[in-house]
């Protein structure tokens, strides 16, 4: 293969390009030291603020809003009220039919349904005091994502992407795993470049608006036009080979054409890409070890232990921000024999992704996040089922620069709402932000006349869960 | 005992502070309540309130159900989706006493209040429903003072453009216009030459792109090179003129314009519900520009349509479509509550129709005076007044996860969508009473879900649970059917827009934008600071009309200059104004106000003609320069604000999909009937496409006796059948009209548009990113739509020619408009040598046209196909 050899000094022309003229037209990844000098490849890793700790993001997204008040927010006086009137009267408490225990050295309180997870108690930071502004599904999920339900706003990996770059230049540096249907703005970069936004890989999967949703989770496209329906491998280098003189005879025809060398680079990564992408998707040569760690083959935890173990692969391979979901936490009814189906379906998994994380040095500075758009109430109001409660909620982080063993905020005696060290949306983006080394104030994008952040004009770190 | 009152104004109180703006406590209009009512209230009725209702009723609690929140007095007399829950004194008219009572509503829905109770509210609304409980009895005093707004009046974008003369430049022979005299001025400011011309072939492959959208045919392009030769200036306009009356000028052009009006087929967001008549906004744009419709009218019609006199049906309804303009922008259909799904819809329209029309973003005044503008809050909330007493008219249809609908205008001509087809009575009877006993299903299988334990065959809440989302479905498309005849069974011609509100209602200000935090009424009216003088609208309209009287009158100082802005970036490359919606305080100022002015009045002096602008643009010196590199010009001017060259510039999604059907010969220019998304109807789009129950399935749900049917096993069956299919999406199905005629679902765009940086559908879009993506590469490479013109372009190569280095030369032509260089044929060679190799098992002939197609394949995708020089 030629089409390495320069034709004339990228070096030389980039020094010459200002800013203004070709930052946007290299918006495609660099392979070319001189790109991440000039700092003109929008994806090319920046610097952070300031020293992050965490360096990439598993964002484990619980979607219906799981019971806090059954998993990690222990609640006795609950229990010591069963049966009585709850806070807006009607319905009454339940206490949580599962027994509670102290976990690890630090002695979390963490439900018997997750004796797996449980045991990585010590390097859990809870955050017992989340509340959120919406009280339905969907806006309370784009509410979690974008900081904001009414407009359509850039996602946090979107914001993560623009704040910091990635560094595998031959994936995507934002990914969406198995992403709910009709999702899109929760991964979307809005007003920010489209080079920011979230790539979904797999199908997307749970409750879409109609009964056609329903396939296996992990079948089906893995990315469209991933690999050439017609072409050998070596017949389609030949092809770009060709591409590629072209494309060098035109950059020496013009001289300056900063617009050409983006396609030049976005052939060779998409050359690339498609060999990496099936590969890092490819699990068959992890080990039984691994594989069995992370429940995979095994009832239950197969689909979900897989995609834990994919992202532990891209963010492994240095894809920044991965998000993988897990639908069905809205227990309106069945609480009783539905709940423990759902965590059971992600104890195994997410036990085995911070194990595995950790033997491989990796937990240290990747951040896991865990948490669904709201929680549930302290009452039921259908006997076995929970209603919506977006006052008070749980969601935890590991790794990545947060204390382990510790729990941040408290919900009232039942668990209604966040009381102490209220911890909302916004401040949770600018803990998130934080632990990446950003300044949730600083990370601006100027549109419509005026500059943006994910945190609108609110947000304040939780500087206690840092390590 | 501490009443809400005092805590609401401790908060306002609170935010005053923060926001500067000063909040007076105004003198309670009505007149004091009596002790005794107050304690009535107190010991009677609150604490009903917060134990039986605030759980489903209070921003406090689970939301606001119904969009009815009881947590004080406007609430409760605006009331929800039903209409108000009280209306003091009468009983007949208070929903609440009917909900207690059990009669339309059940409410509290568990256990119904004791008989005393309910003789408590009787008395309570018949009193007059007195309630401390009040929010409102605040005023906002904006910070912004008359001095402020008359200062503001002098900044550059605020006072009327005027044209003046360009000083004599030392470019003088150079200019062959009036824009070129302006453009020379500034070089002569800036010590900057001016570029060559371009070479005739490059001009007039720009000039194609520019007004159509498409590249030149090789004859076209040999036929300019040679007038060109003969007489530059009338090569130069004839074939301007020709290109402006084609009919896909429209099409290139409208498209711009449906960029910043965020159009789309569907409401987009949470749940994507499509506008099956959106099509008719985005022709009736396209057609305007073909017609070269006066902007000012353009803009008119787009805002007061409705409003404005007509001479025929034909023209009424035109203008009904040109409407559609404040419907189709992205809608929260799941929102509950209708009044926050009232503010948030005018709040879009707002934002839009400042933004696109005046360039000033408005919208920044819903929560708190303009940060950077002399716009004060109560500007907006004036605005906001004209939007309210204005019906919205979006479609949509009622179901469990899309919770607001509209009507649809009828429109007085007989245009019906394609697949809407006539019904027999008959049948229009056969489905009503599928719907009837659908809605019994609907209602049985929800009281079995809320009451699991009752249920009489032990169903199980999983299973009932789908047939709901089923029976929803269900009910959705057959009303879906339903609503597009009329009670004879004839299709309706409908479509998108606005009419005049039943009730005229000036807007409430709202503290920080919030629904339930009303302060004052604010008379309707305009932008303060825009006006010449103080306007007065007419209290017995919405104001409609005149505010788009006053967006398009002679004095207004924005409209022009920001048309004029678009048309320029679009042919040259960067705009004067390089932020095309921002010509506020915290915009950029132009590069060349002389010029801009002069395009502005020159626009308004020329009737508000875009083809006017667009020709006196095209026809100029400055549009033939060279994009040629040269280091001196480069260093001088980095950004090009100048214009003393040429930008290179990208094509656009559209051109782009469009040249490869061109140059393939695949290409239909026709315009299709309708839309893709028109031939679903109105439905949900899901990840595969329009989410509806399958023929098959539908036909085993509705046919027969719904209770026993022995089919509904079959049908789940034949329902998930039809969703397993992952390349069933429609969106992607061969389609060989041109890009502006594909379906545009916000949240499911065609891939072909999607990966080039389409415009994000529900923004205002002015200009779009240009990025370099893998995606983009892997769609080049891969994609079965490019596989099949690159075999298309290689059937036309085998026509013409048998011998290969003839096919080459004249691939390089077709995809080009040039010829190849010898190092091109060198590579071309060794790339078919190569593509040679280890093939020879493949028969001889069809070897021969892989590499044939994969060759022209890479002429598409190298970087020359994607960029105007």
């Amino acid at each position: 293969m030629n089409f390495d050899t320069p034709i004339v000094s990228r070096r030389e022309l980039l020094q010459t390009a200002s800013a203004g003229f070709g930052y946007l037209a290299f918006a495609g990844l660099s392979t070319a030291a001189a790109d991440q000098e000039s700092g003109l490849n929008p994806l090319a890793p920046k610097a952070p603020h300031f020293k992050a700790s965490a360096k990439r993001v598993i964002f484990l997204c619980m979607q219906g809003g799981p019971s806090h008040v059954d998993t990690f927010d222990y609640k006795p006086q609950l229990a010591a009220d069963a049966g009585k009137g709850g806070k807006y009267g009607g319905s009454k408490l339940m206490p949580s039919p599962w027994k509670f225990h102290q976990q690890g050295k630090s002695g979390l309180w963490i439900s018997e349904l997750f004796p797996e997870l449980g045991k990585h108690a010590d390097e859990l930071a809870l955050i017992r005091s989340m509340h959120c502004d919406q009280p339905t599904h969907p806006r309370a999920m784009t509410q979690m994502h974008t900081g904001n339900a009414q407009f359509i706003r850039p996602s946090l990996g979107a914001w993560t992407l623009y704040g910091l770059g990635t560094e595998n230049d031959s994936m995507p540096g934002f990914i969406a795993l198995n992403p709910p249907a009709a999702s899109a703005q929760n991964f979307g970069s809005s007003f920010l470049p489209a080079i920011y936004q979230g790539t979904k890989v797999g199908r997307p999967q749970g409750r879409g608006p109609g009964p056609a949703t329903r396939g296996a989770a992990n079948s089906g496209p893995q990315l469209p036009d991933i690999s050439n329906p017609r072409q050998s491998k070596q017949s389609q280098r030949n092809q770009i080979n060709l591409i590629q003189n072209l494309n060098r005879q035109k950059l020496e025809r013009d001289i300056q054409q900063p617009d050409v060398e983006g396609v030049i680079e976005s052939y060779e990564l998409a050359f690339r890409m498609q060999d990496v992408l099936p590969d890092l998707m490819d699990i068959s040569k992890e080990s039984e070890k691994t594989m069995a760690m992370y429940g995979i083959n095994q009832e239950d935890t197969n689909d979900f232990g897989r995609q834990c173990l994919m992202a532990r692969r891209f963010v492994e391979s240095g894809v920044r921000f991965v998000e993988v979901t897990h639908g069905n936490w809205d227990h309106h009814q069945r609480l009783k024999t539905e709940l423990p189906n759902k965590c059971r379906e992600i104890d195994k998994p997410i036990a085995g992704l911070l194990t595995d994380l950790q033997q491989r040095g990796l937990l240290k500075d990747t951040l896991v996040i865990w948490g669904g758009e709201f929680g549930r109430s302290p009452d039921a109001p259908n006997g076995d089922g929970r209603d919506h409660n977006h006052k008070g909620y749980t969601t935890w982080m590991a790794g990545g620069g947060v204390k382990g063993g510790f729990s941040y905020g408290s919900t009232d005696e039942h668990g209604y709402q966040a009381v102490e060290d209220k911890c909302h949306v916004h401040d949770w983006h600018a803990t998130i932000l934080h632990l990446l080394g950003l300044d949730h104030e600083q990370l601006t994008y100027r549109y419509a006349g005026r500059n943006f952040r994910l945190t609108d004009v609110a947000g304040s770190v939780i500087d206690k869960i840092i390590a | 005992m501490t009443s809400k009152t005092d805590f609401t104004t401790i908060a306002f109180l609170a935010f005053a502070l923060l926001s500067g703006s000063v909040p007076i406590l105004l003198g309670q209009e009505d007149k004091p309540l009596s002790t005794e009512s107050v304690a009535f209230f107190e010991a009677k009725i609150r604490p009903v309130l917060v134990e039986q209702c605030y759980r489903c009723h209070s921003a406090d609690g689970q939301g606001i159900r119904g969009g009815l929140s009881l947590e004080n007095k406007d609430a409760m007399l605006a009331g929800g989706e039903s209409g108000p829950a009280i209306v003091p004194g009468n009983l007949e008219e208070s929903i609440l006493w009917s909900a207690i009572n059990y009669q339309d509503f059940k409410m509290p829905p568990k256990t119904p209040l004791p008989r005393a109770v309910i003789e408590d509210f009787r008395k309570w609304i018949e009193m007059g429903a007195p309630d401390p409980r009040v929010s409102s009895g605040v005023e906002i005093h904006s910070k912004v003072t008359p001095e402020d707004i008359a200062q503001g009046k002098e900044f550059w974008s605020f006072k009327a453009p005027v044209k003046a003369k360009p000083k004599a430049s030392q470019h003088a022979n150079w200019a062959v216009s009036e824009i070129d005299r302006h453009v020379a001025q500034a070089w002569d400011e800036h010590a900057l030459e001016p570029a060559e011309d371009a070479e005739p072939a490059t001009l007039v492959r720009r000039l194609y792109f520019d007004l159509i959208g498409l590249p030149p045919t090789i004859k076209e392009l040999e036929t300019f090179v040679a007038n060109w030769k003969s007489n530059p200036e009338s090569a130069l306009s004839q074939t301007v003129d020709a290109l402006l009356k084609r009919p896909q000028f429209g099409e290139r052009w409208g498209r711009y314009w449906l960029d910043i009006a965020r159009y789309a087929e569907s409401s987009g967001k949470e749940v994507d519900m499509t506008f099956p008549n959106a099509w008719r906004y985005r022709n009736y744009v396209i057609d305007a520009f073909n017609n070269d419709k006066p902007y000012d009218q353009f803009v008119r019609e787009q805002i007061a349509g409705d409003l404005i006199p007509t001479k025929d049906d034909k023209q009424f309804a035109e203008q009904l479509i040109a409407t559609g303009f404040l419907a189709i922008g992205p809608k929260t259909l799941i929102e509950r509550n209708p009044r926050q799904f009232q503010a948030d819809l005018i709040d879009e329209q707002i934002d839009t129709t400042t933004r696109v029309i005046l360039g000033v973003s408005v919208a920044c005044a819903r929560c708190h005076d303009h940060k950077f503008d002399p716009i004060p809050q109560t500007d907006y909330y004036a605005l906001a007044g004209i939007f309210q007493s204005t019906e919205t008219m979006f479609g949509g249809m009622r179901s469990q996860r899309s919770r607001q609908e509209s009507n649809l205008i009828i429109l007085p001509v007989e245009d019906p969508n394609p697949n809407d087809s006539q019904m027999s009575k008959a049948e229009l009877a056969g489905l009503k009473k599928q719907l009837e006993e659908r809605e019994k299903e609907y209602a049985e299988a929800r009281r079995a879900q809320r009451q699991p334990e009752k249920s009489k065959d032990g169903t199980a809440p999983r299973s009932s649970f789908l047939s709901i989302a089923i029976l929803d479905q269900l009910i959705a498309q057959i009303s879906s059917r339903i609503n597009t005849v009329d009670s004879d069974g004839k299709p309706m011609t409908l479509c998108m827009g606005v009419q005049e509100a039943d009730k005229l209602r000036d807007a409430k200000l709202l503290v920080r934008g919030e629904i339930d935090q009303p302060a004052q009424e604010v008379k309707r009216g305009l932008v303060q600071v825009l006006c010449k003088e103080q306007v007065t609208l007419p209290p017995n309209t919405s104001g409609r009309r005149e505010f788009a009287e006053w967006l398009t009158a002679r004095d207004n100082p924005l409209t022009a200059r920001v048309m004029v802005n678009r048309v320029w970036q679009h042919l040259i490359g960067n705009a004067i104004v390089s932020e095309p919606e921002n010509f506020g305080a915290s915009g950029p100022a132009p590069s060349n106000p002389a010029l801009l002015d002069y395009l502005a009045v020159d626009f308004m002096d020329n009737k508000w003609s875009v083809k006017h602008v667009v020709r006196s643009i095209v026809t100029s010196r400055v549009y033939r320069l060279s994009s040629a590199f040269d280091k001196t010009r480069f260093e001088a001017d980095p950004d090009n604000k100048y214009v003393a060259r040429a930008n290179v510039r990208r094509l656009d999604a559209e051109a782009l999909r469009d040249a490869i059907l061109a140059i393939s010969g695949q290409i239909d220019l026709s315009r299709p009937k309708a839309s893709l998304i028109a031939s679903f109807g109105t439905t949900l789009i899901g990840p595969n496409g329009p989410a509806m129950v399958p023929p098959a399935a539908l036909a085993m749900a509705t046919g027969g006796d719904s209770e026993k049917n022995p089919g509904r096993p079959n049908m789940m069956n034949a329902i998930r059948a039809g969703g397993r299919n992952p390349n069933a999406n429609p969106f992607e199905a061969p389609n060989y009209a041109r890009s502006v005629y594909l379906p545009i679902p916000r949240n499911s765009l065609p891939r072909a548009l999607d990966v080039f940086d389409f415009a994000e559908p529900s923004l205002v879009v002015g200009s779009r990113e240009t990025s370099n993506t893998a995606d983009q590469a892997l769609f080049l490479l891969n994609n079965p739509f490019v596989l099949e013109q690159s075999d298309a372009l290689a059937r036309q190569l085998v026509r013409m020619s048998s011998n290969q280095n003839e096919r080459i030369s004249k691939a390089f032509n077709l995809v080009y408009g040039r010829s190849a260089t010898q190092k091109e044929l060198r590579a071309a060679s060794e790339f078919f040598r190569k593509a040679d190799d280890g093939k020879k098992t493949i028969p001889n002939e069809q070897r021969v046209f892989q590499a044939l197609s994969q060759f022209c394949q890479a002429l598409l995708c190298a970087a020359e196909f994607r960029l105007i020089n």
